[in-house]
């Protein structure tokens, strides 16, 4: 099992809205000074607006491939603009030019060209940034460009990022915002990781997903727990959460009433723990309860 | 028996890889020659996707008769693999590759 230099804690939801970057920005801010932060919800990165983290470093980020057309030796027979699936090749202006947008990096206009006027470069996807938050902590998190997508690339380099900084630091943890769903960032996300925080609510969408998600976690062997956000809209449908969890033995951490605190602290930049007392004490509570669950877990041999 | 190692570096004292896709390397271990082989795996770990895949891949390539690995194979990488004769065992990561051959030979690794 991970080191017992630091514990990896991943915070997931299947379903993407039902509180789990809120969740996770507060644990942050519990845990300060202890923790790594990394954000691995890089599609729709929002950590940074609760955590406020300063941007202090910041390097290049390139995934996938991107075509691109050399003029001098396009003869504008256009066979690549015919074959390209993603009509990524317009023809404008007298010339054929790859929109960069549209681009899937797949490399079939490359291979047909016969004056070899295409060639396939490294594409930047976006800047990487290792940052300090208000709470002390150190972040790891990325900006995407426009039209370019998170990739199980991507989250394994923040991820390492976060890790050797907790190597070097010392640190305690490595708090990760995972992404939505159950593909390829979901998947890298889980990778090493000690126990996995489910944040789910009572609706039908956000149980299917719960059960898939947790499909991936338990192929992976990872200890899991589950709090229930807003689990006072549908009583009906939280028993039934309740029900999956016990079945599953995934630990029941929390229920968490609805509260419009979760929206005013967001159009405020601030975690819940910062605008509500009770939510703090209730969010501490949920942190001691993974503490006591990671320090009781059964050894590795 | 030949093993393969899921592994973070190239030599045996490098630490177990907890991925299977991504791992940076997979190093092979023939018993029987006592040779030790490294397969750099960084190309693939570069891959925005299809990791799993392309390792499995390289597992039909390589044909190691045991994968010591961490988390596992994902649900994709496993369909891949079903149809090889490997036994899979895990929750390695964070041993050195000499540490997990002896926790393997002591029976002490867990099959999935």
């Amino acid at each position: 099992m991970p080191s017992d230099i630091h514990k990896e804690i991943v915070v997931l939801s299947g379903k993407g809205g039902t509180g789990k970057t809120s969740v996770t920005a507060s644990l942050a801010v519990i845990a300060g000074n202890s923790a790594v932060v990394a954000d691995c919800d890089v599609d729709a990165a929002n950590m940074h607006l609760l955590l406020q983290p300063d941007f202090g470093q910041t390097v290049e980020f390139y995934s996938g491939q991107l075509a691109e057309l050399d003029q001098e030796l396009c003869t504008r027979c256009g066979i690549c603009a015919d074959i390209c699936r993603f009509n990524a090749i317009p023809f404008h202006e007298d010339q054929y030019r790859i929109s960069s947008l549209d681009c899937e990096g797949c490399g079939y206009c490359a291979q047909v060209c016969p004056t070899g006027a295409i060639t396939m470069k490294e594409r930047r996807s976006g800047n990487l940034y290792t940052s300090r938050t208000k709470a002390g902590s150190t972040m790891v998190h990325a900006r995407l460009d426009i039209a370019a997508e998170n990739s199980g690339k991507l989250v394994a380099r923040v991820k390492n990022d976060a890790k050797a900084i907790a190597k070097s630091e010392n640190k305690q943890f490595i708090i990760v915002d995972g992404s939505p769903g159950i593909g390829c960032p979901v998947v890298s996300s889980l990778a090493g990781a000690c126990y996995v925080l489910l944040v789910t609510e009572p609706t039908m969408s956000a149980l299917h997903d719960l059960k898939r998600v947790y499909a991936v976690i338990k192929r992976f062997r990872i200890p899991a727990g589950c709090l229930i956000n807003k689990y006072d809209l549908n009583e009906e449908k939280s028993a039934e959460i309740r029900q999956f969890l016990k079945e599953e033995q995934i630990d029941h951490l929390a229920d968490i009433p609805f509260d419009p605190i979760f929206s005013s602290a967001m159009i405020e930049q601030k975690t819940i723990v910062e605008v509500s007392l009770p939510l703090k004490h209730l969010m501490e509570e949920i942190w001691d309860r993974i503490n006591t669950r990671l320090n009781t877990k059964k050894e590795a041999i | 028996m030949k093993i393969a190692f899921t592994a973070t570096g190239p030599t045996w004292e490098s630490l177990v890889d907890p991925r299977f896709g991504r791992t940076e390397y997979i190093v092979l271990f023939d018993e029987e020659i006592d040779l030790i082989t490294v397969v750099d795996n960084r190309s693939v770990s570069n891959e925005a996707h299809g990791a799993g895949t392309a390792t499995a891949q390289k597992m039909y390539e390589l044909k190691p008769d045991i994968l010591i690995t961490g988390n596992g194979p994902g649900d994709t990488a496993a369909q891949a693999l079903k149809h090889l004769k490997m036994r899979i065992f895990v929750d390695a990561h964070d041993m050195t590759l000499a540490k997990a051959y002896d926790a393997y030979t002591k029976g002490k690794l867990r099959e999935i």
